[in-house]
């Protein structure tokens, strides 16, 4: 499980996360949803150390992740090679630009299970098919992204995240670049994973898929969770009134 | 003698050095900003001839240094009965360099521009001559300023040869006072740094106005 | 034709171009360990890069290569011109390619740097799989360009001694006084060799376009 306490960040003077407080059990899905600028992104790119912040603490199955306190108190970033390992126990997928265009398909979802973390190239490989078969792009294995479709570079992206077999898997808006009708095919990867009880944390606008696939939603606004709760309570029963007007705007 | 001092009584003999750099520099500039324009006009205007024509002026100039056609411009003017000054030579050959690149310069912003405007132009039944000179011309000329701001850097630093046909610009002149006072160092170094002044005073001229001049 | 003309001429356009290749190679390697620098952590490292590319871009080559060729008594006279003149055109291109690299580099889009970070690479597969190849890719075209310029800035140095193309032309005419024939030859040759750089390099472009990677760039 994840465990978020009081976790503040600052861009300079601009506070963008004032005290997050978050946990997510063990197989849970957490959606992120918001204003623009509400920190939702932010706060997903801390989970993984993308971003630095001063104050509170991440912790992954009981392990203070990316800071340490030394013996004398002091708050240490951890060493880059802890930060590798830690962060390969998490899969991110970005809004776009996430493959690498000078490798194929397969080369893209190996390259971490075969140089990050040391899997044999005959594992790695039988690995990688296996995924890109879940994702349903087995065929285009040894295609180059710039043939293939966004809808299915997005699915290649998660196939190579989940390569890592990570406890966690981080979507920030990963529907959001899309063309409307290669959406589907993309929320439906998502949908097959539920199955696995594998974390996930989701930055989205789609409200619907939300209310499908998240066991909770967080409401941020100006860097602080307003509201928390399952789906049913945060779109149909919203109380902060900053949600209704979000909800209403959205719809 | 230490630096400061060799600086404080040589430095004056730069001047005239900085004299002459400073206005081969400009007129070249202005001279390669026309020619360069002219040809714009010729790739624009004379059909396929003239853009083949052009573009194989271009690649010419591209694809040898700039020492030759100084050389064979000072060297062969005379022969032929243009017994023309050194400045000259070297100074027009600078311009017949740099106004290829400023013509592909020009190119490039013609064709980012948006050529409806052109069109437009034309159809309100603007001579071509006119068109050119009062709707392409200056919207092409604005947006390059950057890319021609960067080009008279090059030029600048281009007078430099112009010390192999014994003009005493900046490089002829370091060159002069290292064979008088043996001091290689001091005179380089002073040279370089009057380069970098005026190359970057050049660069601040340019930025300065693309930011006055800039209406979009 | 002055007899023999041409035979020096091309003798002088093989020294042009031997003296760009090794510039080149050479400048290539200064430029990843320049380029290495202009990303460092420490602001002192980055602000003596910027340093050294703002000195070396603004000072014409002549002036540098004068610079090495005065003031370095310390150099053997015989080879002297040579290697001050190779010396200053390995400084000259190690700074344009390292600016070449540095461009490359940041043209890399965020979210693939954050997918390697993210898959936690190790820095040498980082490299060697990720920023070497995009960059190459990226820089193929403006690295093509610099060794054109290289190529073309070798001439420079014939005005310290270096016996290469312009300066075998120059004798020749001294001597003749042929002027249009040999710098007309001379021109050609380096045509020649300028506008094959450009486009081997096309090729090669075109060569590694096919390998799939079609140019996606932020």
């Amino acid at each position: 499980m994840i465990v978020v306490r009081g976790l503040q960040k600052s861009f300079g003077t601009a506070r963008v996360l004032r005290g997050i407080d978050l946990d997510i059990a063990d197989g849970e899905v957490v959606a992120l949803i918001g204003r623009s600028g509400c920190g939702k992104t932010t706060l997903l790119r801390c989970i993984n150390f993308l971003e630095e912040y001063e104050t509170g603490e991440i912790r992954l199955d009981g392990e203070d992740l990316w800071y340490r306190a030394t013996p004398d108190g002091v708050r240490r970033r951890v060493s880059e090679v802890e930060a590798r390992r830690m962060r390969q126990q998490m899969g991110i997928v970005f809004q776009q630009y996430n493959l690498f265009p000078h490798m194929t398909v397969l080369d893209n979802v190996l390259l971490g299970p075969r140089f990050a973390q040391r899997v044999s190239t005959a594992e790695a490989e039988a690995l990688g098919r296996r995924l890109l078969a879940r994702v349903g792009l087995e065929a285009k294995m040894s295609a180059y992204p710039a043939q293939l479709s966004g809808g299915q570079q997005q699915r290649v992206a998660i196939a190579r995240a989940l390569a890592m077999r990570p406890k966690v898997l981080l979507l920030d808006e990963i529907t959001s670049a899309l063309d409307p009708e290669l959406v589907g095919e993309v929320e439906d990867v998502i949908r097959s994973l539920l199955s696995d009880r594998i974390m996930m944390v989701l930055v989205t606008h789609a409200l619907g898929f939300a209310r499908e696939v998240a066991h909770r939603i967080a409401y941020l606004a100006e860097g602080a969770i307003v509201e928390l709760g399952s789906p049913a309570d945060i779109l149909d029963r919203p109380k902060d009134p900053g949600l209704k007007e979000f909800l209403r705007r959205v719809r | 003698m230490n630096f400061g001092r060799w600086v404080a009584i040589y430095g004056p003999t730069y001047l005239t050095a900085l004299g002459w750099t400073a206005v081969t520099a400009v007129g070249a500039a202005c001279g390669a900003l026309i020619w360069g324009c002219a040809l714009l006009l010729i790739r624009l205007s004379a059909g396929r001839w003239g853009a083949r024509g052009v573009d194989a002026y271009v690649q010419l100039f591209r694809n040898t240094p700039v020492l030759l056609p100084i050389y064979l411009i000072y060297f062969a003017f005379p022969m032929i009965g243009l017994p023309w000054p050194a400045v000259v030579c070297g100074g027009l050959a600078l311009i017949l360099q740099n106004g290829a690149y400023i013509s592909e310069i020009l190119r490039g912003s013609v064709n980012a521009i948006d050529r409806v405007q052109f069109d437009a132009a034309r159809s309100i039944g603007l001579a071509p001559w006119s068109t050119f000179r009062k709707v392409v011309l200056p919207q092409v000329l604005v947006y390059s300023i950057p890319a021609l701001g960067n080009q008279t850097v090059l030029l600048l630093k281009d007078t430099s040869l112009l010390s192999a046909i014994s003009i005493t610009e900046l490089t002829m002149q370091a060159k002069l006072l290292t064979e008088q006072t043996g001091a290689a160092y001091e005179a380089f170094i002073v040279v370089a740094l009057l380069y970098l002044l005026l190359v970057s005073g050049t660069e601040v001229l340019f930025r300065v106005t693309h930011r006055a001049v800039r209406w979009r | 034709m002055p007899p023999g003309s041409l035979a020096l001429l091309a003798q002088g356009a093989a020294v042009s171009l031997l003296l760009a290749a090794v510039a080149i190679v050479g400048g290539t390697l200064l430029a990843v360990l320049l380029a290495a620098l202009a990303f460092s952590r420490f602001a002192v490292v980055r602000a003596a890069y910027r340093v050294y590319v703002y000195v070396v871009r603004g000072t014409p080559l002549l002036v540098l290569a004068l610079l090495v060729f005065y003031a370095m008594p310390a150099l053997d006279l015989r080879t002297g011109p040579y290697i001050a003149g190779t010396l200053v055109l390995i400084v000259y291109t190690g700074a344009l390619l390292a600016e070449v690299f540095r461009g490359g580099v940041l043209a890399i889009p965020r979210p693939q740097w954050e997918s390697a970070r993210s898959l936690g690479l190790p820095p040498v597969p980082l490299f060697r799989k990720i920023v070497a190849p995009l960059v190459t890719r990226y820089t193929l075209p403006p690295y093509v360009n610099v060794c054109v310029m290289t190529v073309k800035a070798s001439s420079v140095l014939s005005i310290i001694s270096v016996w290469e193309l312009t300066l075998a032309a120059r004798e020749i005419i001294e001597r003749t006084f042929a002027v249009f024939t040999i710098l007309g030859l001379a021109a050609a040759f380096y045509f020649v060799m300028c506008f094959g750089i450009d486009r081997l390099g096309r090729l090669f472009e075109r060569h590694l376009a096919l390998k799939g990677f079609a140019g996606e760039r932020a």
